[in-house]
């Protein structure tokens, strides 16, 4: 109890502090209105030259609002590796390591306190951009309260996979290329640009089996088709991604305290 | 083996030795055996003001590192509050505080309070005793005005003051300061040096200073320990160091000891670096 | 004029010498960017192959298209910031009022800025560019010889362009995120073929995004082997590097005379 409370207390002032950059993250987020218009255009001529309503049950109105909410939880996403990048090279690991927490933990809390800020601000502006390019989502009132269901863990599962790259900073000098492979998997694999359904058939099943799909493509789906029996589907596949990840970040964590306690870092 | 409980720190033949890799030619490397401490004994009383100094890479870090319990020792045995450290850093780290000169704890965009609020709960603090406690430090560290600007907008000297205040919050029994003065004005310097020295009189904390700031040391510290390449070249009290050395000033006779030092070894076998593979 | 030329030359083929030694010290960190970059280019080309072979995006459109679009987009980019690292950094070095440094050179200023660093995930963009078009293209020697060519008008267009936007911070303080939106929505447009957008928006990727420059005649002198479309590459090249010229000595008398606000403090 008091443990939660701790990280807690971590997230909340994480998310406050945040807040001083909310207008900063809404200036960022021109690029998003490019982007959306971008896809929109690119879809719109894929729908009129294939001459069809819809692909796999997508309209392009809903492939639009599904491409606005992965773009929200890409864009949201907090860059947690060059964090430990940093305290592993400046050695400020040291002040985190001398106080009653455990550091991962401290990590993931103040990390969603982060993310939970650049969520709300992106989902406005994403939201607007969305309604003004094909108006209101079909579904939204289920669709919404499904989303908001599949989110939390997949945001915890998305920040499990940059922790597991940002801890390879206790053995090489610079995670930052392997962070932007991780992010580019997560956003290609993971559908953020198209509907996993919407993939070759070959491909569907191999990327079902990765955990990328349940961060992206996964909540996203449920914003436009809701879909009750798919969610709890969805939430166990979660689920049991962050406990196969938790239990390798455990292992990693573990092997790079081992490594300080040796050589320091 | 004698266990003095009035002891807030005990190190016995402490040493360290790190594994480094060498890098020549392109791709290939060889490894590298560094003695960086090397046989280290000392206690601290409780209650007693230590500085603990040494030209950069004497193995300084390194024994601080061991001592807060993020690196295990290759050999020997120390003890902090009664913990092993690298053993039962967890429970430690409630009794202990500490401000790295270099590094914020503070959040950077919020006021200092929200901080505090939050170290409270990082260390279990009660509610009525950390209101209490908070007040207290707000008040002797001259914090009041302060405590609601965010911490961006503060002073180096008055962002320093609520990093001591903060490391403050959970009561620790020791205290390490990791170059508290650096980059301070004068007049801020000695301010913190003030509060500190007060907190260590008034309160009993014992304090683990390092600093290359030889003001720090005078204006702090009762007791030095030298340390270089590794080895304790000097323990001794801040009175004494300063009559042995008459007439010359502290770092002067700080330079004047790391200089001695570096002639007596080079008659000896340099054990630094050996080549293993 | 002449001499002039050749002298500038001899200026970067030294500071390049130079940035590759300085690279060269840290060699894992850069081959590992580099490297992250390639693979990170790898993984959206796929994505893109996969959408175009799957969907009907533009009429006569094939993989070999994609390929060939990405290549010359991504050698162009790689070109102009693996040499002129600096130039993207240049609103910060603005704002910072770093000038100052610069400022005591004898020479004219803004080539040493933007050839003073090197940048390794542009040089793995580079990479990326030259292997996808020789590997996926099977290109003959005239078609390899234009491709090279317009990577460097490509390149040319790049650098125009980030001096450009970068020279806004001389007007408006740190422009750092307003100029990262603009350089983001040209790198957005140029991976897309210009066929995809029509009217209004076709007009701004000739002026204000310069995209067609990129994406646009680069690919049609590719395909159609068609040297006119290349001219057409290198005069809009040219104006956006003059305008950028301009700019930037324009907002350096600015600084000089110490009339920005709220700078070099």
């Amino acid at each position: 109890m008091n443990c939660l409370s701790k990280y807690w207390a971590i997230a909340v002032t994480s998310a406050k502090s945040n807040l001083a950059y909310a207008g900063e993250i809404g200036s960022r987020l021109c690029f998003l209105g490019i982007i959306l218009f971008i896809f929109m255009q690119l879809w719109k001529a894929i729908f009129a030259n294939a001459n069809v309503a819809q692909f796999q049950g997508y309209t392009l109105e809903e492939i639009i609002w599904y491409l606005a909410i992965t773009e929200c939880i890409m864009l949201s996403s907090p860059r947690v590796t060059p964090l430990i990048d940093e305290d592993v090279r400046t050695g400020a690991i040291t002040v985190q390591l001398v106080r009653p927490m455990s550091y991962p933990l401290y990590r993931l809390a103040s990390n969603l306190g982060e993310q939970a800020v650049r969520f709300a601000v992106t989902v406005a502006s994403a939201g607007s951009i969305a309604l003004l390019l094909v108006g209101p989502p079909s579904n939204f009132g289920l669709g919404l309260a499904c989303v908001l269901l599949a989110l939390p863990l997949a945001l915890v599962l998305d920040f499990l996979g940059y922790l597991l790259v940002g801890l390879f900073a206790f053995w090489c000098e610079d995670t930052s290329g392997l962070a932007l492979i991780y992010s580019r998997l997560t956003m290609v694999a993971g559908g953020m640009l198209m509907p996993l359904d919407l993939f070759p058939e070959a491909f569907q099943s191999l990327l079902k089996g990765l955990p990328f799909g349940y961060i992206v493509s996964g909540p996203a789906r449920q914003f436009v088709h809701p879909d009750p029996t798919g969610l709890g589907a969805l939430l166990g596949f979660q689920i049991l991604w962050i406990v196969v990840l938790a239990l390798v970040v455990a292992f990693v964590y573990s092997k790079a305290l081992k490594r300080i306690a040796l050589n320091g870092g | 083996m004698v266990i003095n409980m009035n002891n807030a720190v005990e190190v016995e033949n402490l040493r360290k030795v790190y594994e480094m890799h060498k890098r020549n030619g392109f791709f290939r490397r060889t490894k590298a055996e560094v003695v960086s401490v090397d046989n280290v004994n000392f206690s601290v009383p409780e209650g007693q003001a230590l500085a603990f100094v040494g030209p950069n890479g004497a193995g300084k870090s390194t024994t601080i590192r061991m001592l807060t319990g993020i690196l295990t020792p290759s050999a020997g045995y120390a003890r902090v509050l009664g913990y092993v450290p690298w053993k039962e850093r967890s429970h430690m780290a409630y009794h202990i505080g500490a401000v790295f000169g270099q590094r914020s704890q503070l959040w950077y965009h919020l006021p200092a309070s929200d901080t505090f609020d939050l170290l409270a709960k990082i260390y279990n603090l009660d509610k009525v005793e950390y209101r209490k406690r908070r007040d207290e430090l707000v008040d002797r560290f001259r914090l009041g005005p302060l405590l609601d600007v965010p911490v961006r907008k503060l002073s180096l000297g008055q962002r320093m003051r609520a990093e001591v205040a903060a490391s403050l919050l959970h009561k620790p029994r020791l205290l390490l300061l990791d170059e508290p003065t650096i980059g301070l004005d004068i007049h801020a310097k000695q301010q913190l040096r003030e509060l500190v020295s007060e907190w260590n009189r008034k309160e009993g904390l014992t304090v683990f200073l390092t600093s290359h700031d030889t003001g720090d040391i005078e204006n702090v510290a009762e007791r030095v320990i030298i340390i270089n390449h590794g080895r304790l070249v000097l323990d001794d009290s801040v009175e004494n160091l300063r009559r042995q050395y008459e007439g010359l000033s502290l770092e002067e006779a700080l330079s004047h000891i790391y200089g001695l030092e570096v002639e007596s070894e080079e008659t000896e076998d340099v054990p630094e670096l050996q080549a293993v593979g | 004029m002449w001499n002039k030329f050749t002298n500038y030359l001899e200026l970067a083929a030294s500071y390049f010498r130079f940035n590759t030694k300085a690279q060269l010290e840290y060699r894992t960190a850069f081959i590992s960017q580099a490297l992250a970059m390639f693979v990170n280019d790898c993984l959206w080309l796929a994505y893109f192959v996969m959408l175009f072979e799957r969907f009907p995006v533009v009429k006569g459109w094939e993989a070999v298209d994609v390929a060939t679009l990405w290549a010359v987009t991504a050698a162009g980019f790689g070109i102009a910031h693996c040499l002129f690292g600096n130039a993207l950094a240049l609103p910060r070095i603005i704002a910072r009022g770093e000038l100052d440094a610069w400022l005591l050179y004898p020479r004219a200023l803004l080539p040493h800025i933007v050839l003073g660093r090197m940048n390794a995930s542009a040089f793995g963009d580079c990479l990326f560019g030259f292997v996808i078009y020789v590997v996926m293209v099977h290109p003959d020697w005239q078609h390899l010889l234009l491709f090279t060519l317009l990577t460097l008008s490509v390149a040319l267009l790049f650098l125009g362009f980030s001096v450009l936007s970068g020279s806004l911070s001389f007007y408006l303080g740190n422009a750092d995120t307003l100029c990262e939106n603009w350089r983001h929505g040209l790198i957005a447009f140029s991976t897309y073929p210009i066929e995809l957008f029509d009217g209004k928006c076709k007009w701004l990727l000739y002026t204000v995004l310069p995209a067609a420059y990129i994406s646009g005649f680069p690919i049609d002198a590719l395909r159609k082997l068609s040297l006119i479309d290349a001219l057409y590459s290198f005069l809009g090249a040219l104006s956006v590097v003059s305008l950028a010229i301009v700019v930037f000595n324009h907002g350096l008398k600015r600084y000089e005379s110490g009339n920005m606000v709220g700078m070099r403090g």
